[in-house]
Order: structure tokens, then sequence, then C-alpha cells
């Protein structure tokens, strides 16, 4: 029985892939439905992709944030 | 900061405290509030409110108009003291030479000079000759606006502090000296002095002013007999503390007076540091200067310049500035690295004709110094001693120079027969100039007590790089003295005394499952996650890629890494040389050798010993991989390796400078840091996100997933303690050449099918680094000579074979 799950291609620099895949696992398999094999595709489900978003952009801001805190 | 500083550092304060009691005054807070006393940074004015922005800068300058005439003037003089200087102006190399005689250079860059006016340096500027109304005027006459009167307030103040008081060094021993004792009474009632001085009961020792400029100076003897009667009483006080006694400076009266009287009294020696600032904070800063024609005392040292020995204008000038009106002052003289830092130190030995004392932080350089002594001066070969782990040798006579290391000095504990007599020898004599090599480390705790326990009249500090990443240069000025010059690199590299140099960061992009495992990798400086974005695969096809292309140039590359798990692996695959803390110094010798020498050999990895004193004048390019986090003061001094190059006057010549940085890691913020010393010297780093070409090569490493995904399982399986920098004690580069072996025979268990070779395994190691090859190429490469031998020997045989 085929079935079919719409779902949004992403594309990212691979570090953000990678980024991405860690909050998937981290999440049990909340968000990506395939990943496409190359360095920068993803295919991400449809319902979470806004989620997803603003996963990243905590992640990415988080991370500066350390970092300036470390040059004071 | 990272943890692992911070922890080395509390170590660090650990021994400190058993050494060094000034505790309570060497806290970075008091150095911030000593120099606020005598700086513009504190006195601001409630800004002008004038639009929404206004509030977001601290000087708006509202207060000072502009001149109308303000388009052909060159500069901006700001309230906290700051002075933007057009480096386009006409009028530029007039007032830099102004500026740097009473200010200090912040930053370089090509269109922008920036300076800032410290009390510091206004002392110098004084006692060059330069009244505070002249040094008003000049500013006023090239500022776009008005000065501010904030700024004339200070420069008044500051110079009129200068020389009311100052500190001398009589027969090992300290004493604060002045002609209104008035002033002393005043110095007196200060509790931290009142504190510090040697005799409880003290009372001011009066005596008649030395004069000025005769030869024969009845005050320096009157002083040494005044002098010796208090001695006996101060023997008996410290006895238990003779490794104490201090440096000071002894100097004649400042103003010429006739029959004045100079008054003095004595602080204990240890305590030197702490007047010096408590001075400083009520206001009368003191001076030390060293009239070295008229001290009879000290023996004289036939020292004098090889006539061939040639002195640059930049040399020139950072020496008047030491030696003005024939005194020598305490300071510290900034040249980059290959710029003649030696030739400046002994130059200063020469004019000043005492016993000097040079401290450098390696026994490698310390027989540098020694040879280079040697070239350039007339020095008798038996005068100049080293004093080093290995070579325990004073001088015979009264006077020589001696080369030490700052380790010799600082190693507490039980010391060997020979070392112990011979730092009794430095602390029992006075010294004429005390010369510190590479002067930014003296403000690590251990190196603190080195300047104290050599009583020395005057002293010189050395470096490239006056800066450290804790903020404890600022000690400086009270451990040694001033800045008294700091050259341009940019100037110093268009005239062709070092190379000129082209910056570039390459950002590599992280290979997807490595940045995945770097994500997974808690803690944000783990040696782990280091070793992940030093060994990015990307990065080493980059790193691949940019030796090859040097190597087509002709270029000779040093490539640098402070992860000597990642040094091996790199040096192994790409069958390149290396040489870490770990490599034995034979080979360190063979491997140098070879890169000088040998044309195959067109690149070797260094780990973080080779950044400092390592002469390599073929090198003519750089990649880092891997470095100390933040720290500008290694690229500074990495960078200073190929600035000496060769082939630097070659038409066209330049040399290449790469930092090699994985992108989205803490790698990124580092480098920007690192960087922002050589930015203030004027140098641009470009940025390179993708390198031309690479992407047709197809004989780089880890082209493909399996590649990539076994050296990922390397790196994963290292262990936390090969991911760990190395950690390197003291001498990085030593020459323990004559290191004794331990005779005597040894005892193994074994079967005797091994003695026999019956055990029948042989041993073969692939992946070999390439130092083992170098080491086993003995035998005779050429052909035509190969044959030439073997024929030989085959007649030889042939002939044995006859008979």
């Amino acid at each position: 029985m085929v079935k079919a799950v719409p779902g949004v291609l992403v594309k990212c620099d691979p570090s953000i892939k990678a980024l991405i895949l860690n909050l998937d696992k981290e999440f049990g398999n909340q968000y990506v439905i395939e990943d496409l094999g190359d360095e920068e595709h993803l295919l991400v489900k449809n319902d979470r992709i806004q989620e997803l978003k603003r996963r990243v952009q905590e992640e990415i801001s988080k991370r500066i944030e350390t970092k300036l805190d470390e040059e004071e | 900061m990272p943890p692992k500083k911070r922890k080395a550092e509390a170590a660090e304060a650990e021994v400190d405290g058993q050494e060094w009691s000034g505790g309570e005054l060497s806290d970075a807070d008091t150095f911030k509030r000593l120099e606020n006393k005598f700086s513009l940074v504190g006195h601001q004015k409630p800004r002008h409110q004038t639009d929404g922005a206004s509030g977001l800068f601290q000087n708006d300058q509202a207060s000072q108009p502009l001149k109308p005439d303000h388009a052909s003037r060159p500069m901006w003089v700001v309230e906290d003291g700051k002075i933007i200087l057009e480096s386009f102006s006409p009028l530029f190399p007039e007032a830099q030479d102004f500026l740097i005689n009473i200010a200090e250079p912040i930053s370089r860059v090509s269109r922008m000079h920036e300076y800032t006016l410290t009390a510091h340096s206004l002392f110098a500027a004084v006692s060059v000759g330069h009244t505070p109304d002249e040094i008003i005027n000049r500013l006023e006459k090239y500022s776009k606006a008005v000065l501010n009167s904030t700024v004339v307030s200070f420069i008044k103040k500051s110079s009129a502090a200068y020389g009311k008081a100052k500190i001398v060094l009589k027969k090992t021993l300290s004493y604060i000296e002045s002609d209104d004792p008035a002033l002393l009474r005043q110095l007196l009632q200060d509790p931290v002095i009142s504190q510090s001085l040697a005799d409880s009961s003290a009372t001011l020792i009066t005596e008649a002013a030395p004069k000025f400029g005769q030869m024969m100076i009845p005050g320096t003897k009157m002083a040494a007999g005044a002098n010796q009667i208090a001695q006996p009483e101060l023997a008996a006080e410290e006895p238990e503390e003779p490794n104490k006694i201090i440096a000071a400076l002894r100097e004649d009266d400042e103003e010429e007076e006739e029959e004045a009287k100079v008054h003095s009294f004595q602080i204990r020696s240890e305590t030197r540091e702490a007047v010096i600032k408590q001075c400083w904070e009520i206001g009368y800063p003191l001076t030390q200067e060293y009239d070295f024609n008229n001290d009879q005392v000290n023996a004289n040292l036939n020292i004098d310049l090889k006539p061939h020995a040639q002195i640059r204008y930049y040399q020139e000038k950072a020496l008047s500035k030491m030696f003005s009106n024939s005194r020598a002052r305490s300071g510290v003289i900034v040249l980059p690295c290959g710029a003649g830092k030696t030739l400046v130190g002994i130059t200063a030995a020469c004019g000043v004709k005492k016993s000097c004392i040079v401290l450098c932080n390696s026994t490698m350089s310390a027989i540098q110094w020694r040879t280079e002594f040697l070239n350039w001066s007339n020095i008798n070969p038996d005068d100049i001693a080293v004093l080093t782990s290995m070579e325990k040798n004073v001088f015979p006579k009264s006077a020589g120079v001696l080369v030490t290391t700052y380790h010799m000095l600082a190693a507490s504990g039980k010391r060997a027969h020979d070392t112990a007599a011979a730092l009794k020898f430095i602390q029992e004599r006075e010294w004429g100039l005390l010369i510190a090599d590479e002067v930014h480390i003296i403000p690590a705790a251990m190196f603190k007590k080195v300047t104290y326990s050599v009583a020395s009249h005057c002293k010189l500090g050395l470096t490239a790089t006056l800066l450290r990443e804790d903020d404890k240069i600022g000690t400086l000025n009270f451990l040694v003295g001033p800045k008294l010059y700091e050259a341009n690199w940019q100037e110093l590299s268009q005239q062709g005394h070092i190379a000129k140099v082209q910056c570039a960061e390459v950002w590599c992009r992280m290979a997807p499952e490595f940045y995945r495992e770097w994500l997974n990798t808690t803690g944000s400086n783990s040696p782990k996650k280091q070793l992940l974005a030093v060994l990015n695969p990307y990065k080493f096809q980059a790193c691949q890629f940019l030796i090859d292309y040097h190597h087509k140039r002709g270029d000779k590359t040093i490539v640098f890494s402070d992860n000597v798990y990642a040094l091996t692996k790199y040096s192994i695959k790409l069958g390149c040389p290396q040489i870490h803390g770990g490599t034995s110094q034979h080979e360190r010798q063979l491997v140098l050798e070879n890169f000088r020498n040998n044309p195959a050999i067109h690149t070797i990895f260094l780990s973080k010993i080779g950044d400092t004193s390592l002469d390599l004048p073929e090198a003519t390019c750089l990649i880092q991989i891997s470095s100390h986090y933040g720290s500008r003061r290694q690229e500074a001094q990495r960078l200073g390796r190929i600035l000496r190059a060769k082939r630097r006057n070659d038409e066209g010549f330049n040399a290449f400078f790469y930092s090699l940085v994985s992108k989205d890691t803490d790698e990124m913020t580092y480098a920007a840091r690192r960087q922002s010393f050589l930015v203030d010297q004027g140098y641009a780093f470009k940025i390179i996100t993708r390198l031309e070409g690479i992407e047709d090569r197809t004989d780089l490493f880890f082209r493909t997933l399996t590649d990539r995904k076994e050296l990922l399982t390397e790196v994963c399986l290292a262990k936390e303690s090969d991911a760990a920098e190395e950690h390197i004690a003291g001498d990085t580069f030593s020459m323990n050449l004559n290191k004794r072996k331990k005779g005597g025979a040894r005892r193994t268990a074994g079967t005797l099918a091994d003695l026999s070779g019956g055990a029948g395994m042989s041993y073969i190691e692939y992946n070999k680094t390439k130092n083992k090859e170098l080491s086993k190429s003995k035998g005779v490469k050429n052909n035509f000579i190969r044959k030439l031998n073997s024929s030989h020997t085959n007649a030889k045989k042939r002939k044995a074979a006859g008979q």
C-alpha cells in the first residue's frame, strides 16, 4: 500500500542541514521525512515547517549569544 | 576567556602568592584606578542632547567649534585624549613626528592613525625637552577644531608633575630622592609609603646635590659613604631576604641648582613597585633616569659598536628617545619581529657602557644574543657570559655582559651549587642596564620577581607584540617603564626592512558529517570539538591546495597547528616533515637543516614551539590550521616568522599568511579577534570564501564520502588526551645537545629466539612520517656517483678474487 505524505523541499547550507538533522533527532523525528542524500536538500513535513524555522532561528541566536558572552 | 586559560592563571596566582607579597596592590582594579588618576577618561562632561542619536556617542565635541580652515589641518583631538590623524594630509609627516614624541600610537591603518595622550607619554615628552606650552600650541596648530579645555589642563597637570621626586639606586638599595624636603615629608605621611620604609624611625638623609656636568662628582661618593654607614643596620634587618633586593635607578639631580641639597629616604626594595604606584596615585610620579656618564661607582665596560654596524633610522629614533639629554630612561621599545631588536639592545649597552644583564625567554635565544653581541660589538669574548641550565658562567672582571633566561632567575626551590653561586653574583651587583627581551612575558606572576631580584639602574624592554590577553600589560609601566617607541609596521615594510605580507583568511565549509559530530559534542571548548574543526576534510583540502600552489611558485611554506594530533595527521598524509614538542633535538636540527637547504623539502609542519625565536628566513608562506583561541600575540608572532624573508627585497615580492578557518564553528569568532592587533598595525585581511580551481583538482585527499567517514571515525576514536593541546614546559627550543645519556647495562627479559633473530617478524612502518625518511637518506642519491662507487667496490672484489 503506497502512502503519500505532503512535504516541503528545504534547500540550505550543509551546516544548516546538519543542524536540522540534529534537531530532528533530538525531537524524535518530528520534522524530516527524507534526507535527500546530497549536501543541501531535505524533505520536511508540511505542517512542521514553521516550527522548524523557529527552532533553527533559536538555535542560531543561542549560538551567537554564547559567543558574544565569551568575548566579554 | 577559555576556562583552561583561566585555570592556568589561577595556578599561576597560587605560585605567585608565595613568592610575591605585594598582593593587595597588584590587582587589576588598582591599576585601572591608577591609570585613571592621570588619564582623561574620568572627566566627562554631560552630553549635549541635540537629537535622538546623540546619546550613542561618548564624545560629541559639540563644545569645540571647527576652525574655518579645518580642511587643511590634519588631526582631531578628542576630549578623552585620543588623537585621530589623517595620513593623507600634506602635514602628515610633520605631525606624525611630533605625535610620536608626545603620544602613544594605538592603531595605524592606511588612512587614519590613532594616538592617545597618556601621562607616561607626556612625561617622556617633557624629558626630551618639549614644554607644555609648546605641546599645546602645536596641537592647536594641527587640530581641526579648537582644543578642548580638559585636554589642555591635562597636559599642563601631567607635565607639571614630572620630575619632582625620583627613585634612585645606591649600592643596590632603593631611595626616594627630592630636592624639596617638604614633599618628602608629605610622602612619608602616606600610609603605604610609611609602611615601606626600610627603617621605621625614618629620618631624611640630606646631602649635597651632585653637580651636573662635572666629571668628578663628590656627591656620589658622599652618598656612597652615607650608605655604608646605613648599611650594617640594614644587613641585620633583612638577612633572610637577600634575593629581594631590587632594582632602582640612580640618577642625579634633575634641575641644575647651585649648592642644592638633595633629601632622600630609603625604602625596602621589595616594596618598590607599591611605592611607585602610590606616588603615582598621590600625584607625584617618580622619575627613573640613569645618568650613566657621571656614575663613577660602577666600573666601565669597554664596549663599542663595530664600524660595520649600521643603525637603521627607526632604531636610531627609538634609541634617541631612550637616551635623550644623555641619560638613560627605562622603558619599552616595540619593533616588529625581524626588524633588529637585538641590535637596538646591543647599541643601548654600548651607550651605557656599564655592566649589562640580558634576559631572554629561551636558552636558544640566550645563545643567539651572545653571538649577536660578538658580531656587532667589539666586546672581549671573555667579558660576555651566558648563564643557562647548561652553561653556568659569570664574567671574571668587574664589568661585563651576562645573558640569561627568565626561567633561570625565576625558578624557586633548591638550586644546583654553581647556579646558586651565579644567582648570588647577580643579586649582589649593581647593573647599569637590564635588557628584557620579549618583555610582554614579564607581567606573568613568576617573572615579576625577576625584575626585583636584579638591581639595575635602567631597564630596557624589547618586544614585537606589546599585548597580553589578560590586562596585565599596564603593569609594565611600573615594572619596566613606559613605552618609549613603537615602530610603524607598514612604513618598515614599505622601506624593505621587513617583508610585505598579504594576509588572508580562508573560510572552509565544514563537511556535513563533521559538522553533525561537532554539534553533538558538548562543551563549547572541548578539545574534541576543536579537533573536528581542525581536521575538517575541506580545510585539509584547502591546505593541500595552498601548499601545492605555493610549491609551484617556489615558495617555502610553514604550516602551523597548535594541535599535535592534527599536526601529525596532516604531515603524514601530505608527506611533509614535522616538528613538535616531542620531536628529538637531533631530528629538529635535521628537519630545519633540510628545510633551509634541501629543495625537495618545501613545506614543514610546526606546532606552537615554532611560534617564537625560530629564525627561518627561507620561509615565504605561512598557513595556520589551528591556533590558540583568540590570542592576538600568537597571530603576530607567527606572522613574524615570515617578516624576515630573505627574498623580501626582490621586485614585487610578497609573503603570504593564510589562516584556515572552518565555517560555522568557534574558529570564526576567534579568527576575528586574533587579527585585531595586526589590523591595528595596518594589515588588511582578505577573506577568501572559495579557492579558485579547487573543485577541478582530482588529486586532493578526502574527495569521497568513504574517505571522509574514515577520517571522522579516526577523529572520534582519538583519545581526549590526543586531542588536547600540547603543553610545553618552559624552554621551548632549548638546545640540550650535551645532555648526558644514562650509561650502564640494561636488563630485559626475552627468549633466545629473540636474541638470535629467530622470532622472524620484521617490522615495517606504513604511514611513516617524513622525518624518518630524512634521517635515513644518508646514501648517495646521484646515479653516476653510485655507479662509480659500485664499480670501485667491484674492482676491489675482483682484485681480491684474483689473488
